[in-house]
């Protein structure tokens, strides 16, 4: 490997001659970026991501201008004592939480994202609405695209065991959205 | 979070994923994806761009509502920025000198442990963190 400075994408004479984007500028090839990175930085076995040939898909039968909806996100409640949470945290894993939590949709909370592997060099996390779209979402039901919001959000744990993702997290998920009688459900990933 | 989207699909609740890393959410397989091609952190928008925010919002709603089958993954169609030079950053090991490359060896060590600690804190209370 080079300790020169590397290449910063270059725009090619096709670009130039048809208007084609540079190569660099296609979606962020995550899995083998971060696969690659486990194994020069010695971290031990790859993350090895879910992966299913089946999924589901319920039709949408109400239009979403009458539907109660719910949010769902990775924020972590913002936790005294546990270290930088950002605006511009390096990953911290105190910050991390391994339990399913609610909180009312009515009111703002502040949640961060200091646990969770976020890009730390092009987001600053000073802006929760660009992680967390409750108010855009009270604003949303104001203005009649949706229903309402419902009662409450949860935010779901970024567990690295899919076991307990599948059988605790997402069972305990289900059953709240399940209480709130959402409609639907909006999950805000990272 | 694919994960919940599937579980909350299978029961009968349609849902939508905000996200930006597309092949990641796509690998998993969902039913609907707003796909906002931003950093790692922003499925819901730009900071500070309250317009974006709200288009954003907009756009997973119409996902939500038109999508005409599973694995629908329909791009958000504002950018980040015009060069889209951050695409080349993110654990990109080409990027990394060999003493970054230690840095962050040393560096995840000591978070495992206190991720370790933290753990065994949550589960001892068993309670909403």
């Amino acid at each position: 490997m080079s300790t020169s400075e590397p290449p910063r994408g270059s725009a090619t004479s096709e670009s130039d001659e048809f208007g084609f984007a540079p190569d660099h500028d296609e979606p962020v090839p995550y899995r083998k970026r971060i696969h690659d990175y486990y194994v020069t930085l010695g971290f031990g076995t790859p993350y090895r991501w879910a992966h299913y040939a089946d999924v589901p898909f319920v039709a949408v039968t109400k239009p979403v201008a009458k539907m109660r909806v719910a949010l769902v996100t990775t924020a972590a409640p913002y936790k005294e004592g546990a270290g930088d949470q950002g605006p511009g945290a390096s990953y911290n894993n105190a910050a991390k939480f391994y339990n399913l939590y609610s909180g009312d949709s009515s009111k703002d909370h502040d949640l961060r994202i200091s646990h969770i592997g976020i890009d730390r060099k092009h987001t600053t996390a000073e802006d929760i609405n660009t992680w967390f779209p409750l108010p855009a979402l009270r604003d949303a039901a104001k203005r009649g695209l949706i229903g309402e919001v419902a009662p409450r959000f949860h935010g779901l744990p970024t567990n690295r065991s899919h076991k307990t993702t599948l059988d605790v997290d997402c069972q305990d998920l289900l059953s709240r959205v399940q209480e709130d009688r959402a409609d639907a459900a909006i999950i805000a990933a990272n | 979070m694919s994960l919940a989207a599937r579980t909350l699909e299978a029961a009968g609740i349609p849902t939508v994923v905000m996200g930006c890393g597309k092949d990641i959410v796509e690998y998993v397989g969902v039913p609907r994806f707003l796909f906002s091609d931003f950093p790692l952190g922003n499925p819901a928008g730009k900071p500070k761009d309250k317009a974006s925010q709200a288009a954003t919002l907009a756009l997973a709603l119409r996902v939500l509502e038109t999508a005409p089958g599973p694995r629908t993954t329909v791009q958000n169609p504002i950018r980040w920025n015009a060069d889209g030079l951050w695409k080349l950053d993110f654990s990109n090991v080409d990027q990394l000198s060999k003493e970054e490359i230690a840095r962050r060896r040393a560096e995840f060590d000591k978070g495992k442990e206190i991720a370790k600690q933290r753990l065994a804190d949550d589960r001892k209370k068993g309670t909403a963190a």
